[in-house]
């Protein structure tokens, strides 16, 4: 597998939130806090899962420490980079 | 003081269905007096590998109902459960203010719970080798989902439990609603029960149990016969029942709609086998609801049966109504609705306590549906395949019993 570039990550996880919360991926931007996105710990924990099976990537969990989508992507890119050698 | 002294009235002021016989109050009113049923050849993938083919499915689609964020998060069985309170409420045209709140509970009655969110965690983990589970599984699969997603929507502080006694799991928590507002611990309660678990896993499980019923190979919706002699089971249905309780000094200065009273309620227990019921101990159940509501059981004209259509309910429950009764068994009038809506297992009761709620609003009797062929061990008045019609109907009352032997009688009184 390819390892996605940032924004490609990024775009991907932009998507996972717009159909999770039912919001148009258009109103989402990089540097939103998930908070302010509607999602609350759980619904963190439910797009991490996601992550983890789009991207074949195990988040562990003393690295969850987000709050913008923008943390998001860069934990996630990082990780595919890391997992994915 | 003694809690008898402390008794206040309980009426009901909203209902609210998702049933086999249609989402709405018209029209399960319309299609359980007009003897109509909701047993069909159950539509999933797996009816091929089923020995019993049909079910009693409710048609309830959450995407009609709620955002994909909230129902992705519940359970079919929850799913429902909060479109019927949400429908409840309306129906009550009950405002849940501040005050309010705190003296608001919700208690719910279950047999399996997330049934459907188990199966699909254990097909990903066993079937499809996954090596872990959604983040939601937990929440959607215990047994008190439904009723904390209630609390949740509406932000009721009240009392919020959930009640697990199989198929009288709704009636016991309609009965015990019923006693927070009696002796004051809440003013107004959601009460009901939902249940989905037409799975494949759950059907098969109840397959081995040998009680459900064969297909009627003339007509498939006839194939559940309760108190008939050609009977041979039950049929399994889903949907979710709710009621909103209240005390009759709150509904009467706010101006609701009563239904009726809910007058009394027994519950006892069998303690004689795990499935097989004792006509001693749905006596006594039976017994315990009448003295609760305080009148002579020669007072009761109606009797919505538990009624499963199994060969040893219906003679049983038959014998225990003679048994608690007397001679005024033969005076009244019993059907089993479920020859129309299945048996919903853990939202029955509430479904049934509906369906007795409608009849002594409407002094209407539903029928006994597909029964044409009567069992001489069951010699009592079934209100046979068509609805039957009083000048009034003043008590009336909704049994249910269960495996695990937990039974549950209501006692409801017309509103003068």
């Amino acid at each position: 597998m390819t390892t996605p570039t940032l924004d490609e990550v990024a775009q991907a996880l932009s998507q996972m939130v717009a159909d999770k919360m039912d919001i148009d991926v258009a109103s989402i931007k990089a540097d939103s806090s998930l908070q302010s996105l509607g999602l609350d710990s759980l619904d963190t924990f439910d797009l991490i899962f996601s992550a983890e099976d789009h991207f074949k990537i195990k988040v562990p969990n003393d690295q969850i420490k987000i709050e913008t989508l923008h943390d998001v992507s860069v934990l996630v890119h990082k990780l595919t980079i890391e997992q994915n050698k | 003081m003694s809690i008898i002294l402390n008794r206040r009235r309980v009426v009901i002021t909203g209902l609210s269905v998702v049933s086999p016989l249609g989402n709405t109050i018209a029209d399960l009113t319309q299609n359980i007096f007009s003897g109509v049923s909701g047993i069909k050849l159950l539509d999933a993938d797996f009816v091929d590998k089923l020995d019993c083919k049909i079910a009693a499915q409710a048609h309830f689609d959450p995407a009609d109902h709620f955002s994909k964020h909230t129902y992705g998060m519940l359970d079919r069985t929850s799913q429902m459960a909060l479109q019927t309170s949400i429908e409840a409420i309306k129906d009550a045209n009950l405002e849940i203010t501040d005050q309010l709140k705190p003296r608001m509970g919700v208690y719910l009655g279950t047999g399996m719970g997330g049934a459907n969110s188990v199966e699909e965690a254990y097909i990903r983990l066993y079937r499809d080798n996954a090596s872990r589970l959604k983040p939601f599984t937990v929440l959607m699969g215990m047994n008190n989902a439904a009723a904390a997603a209630i609390g949740l929507e509406h932000q009721l502080t009240g009392p919020n439990l959930t009640f697990s006694t199989a198929c009288s799991s709704s009636s016991v928590a309609i009965g015990e609603a019923s006693r927070q507002i009696r002796h004051g611990y809440a003013d107004v309660m959601l009460a009901g029960g939902s249940e989905s678990l037409l799975t494949f896993g759950t059907i098969k499980a109840w397959e081995a149990l040998r009680t459900l019923a064969e297909q009627d190979v003339n007509d498939l919706t006839s194939s559940c016969k309760p108190f008939s002699a050609d009977r041979t089971g039950m049929v399994l249905g889903e949907g979710a029942a709710m009621m909103v309780l209240e005390s009759y000094e709150h509904a009467i200065a706010r101006g609701a709609t009563i239904y009726a009273e809910i007058l009394g309620y027994g519950s006892a227990s069998d303690s004689a086998h795990i499935t097989k019921p004792s006509i001693d101990g749905q006596a006594i159940t039976i017994q315990t609801a009448i003295l609760d509501a305080d009148i002579p059981s020669e007072a009761i004209q109606y009797i919505n049966a538990h009624g499963t259509g199994t060969m040893l309910n219906d003679v049983t429950e038959s014998n225990a109504i003679k048994k608690a009764f007397g001679d005024h068994a033969y005076n009244l009038s019993i059907s089993s609705t479920k020859s129309m809506h299945g048996h919903l297992m853990g939202a029955t009761g509430a479904l049934e306590a509906i369906i007795t709620t409608l009849a002594v609003y409407n002094n209407k009797l539903p029928p006994t549906i597909n029964l044409s062929n009567p069992d001489p061990e069951c010699d009592l008045d079934y209100v046979p395949n068509v609805a039957k019609t009083l000048p009034r109907l003043n008590y009336a009352m909704s049994n249910s019993f269960a495996f695990g032997g937990t039974g549950a009688s209501l006692v409801f009184k017309k509103i003068n």
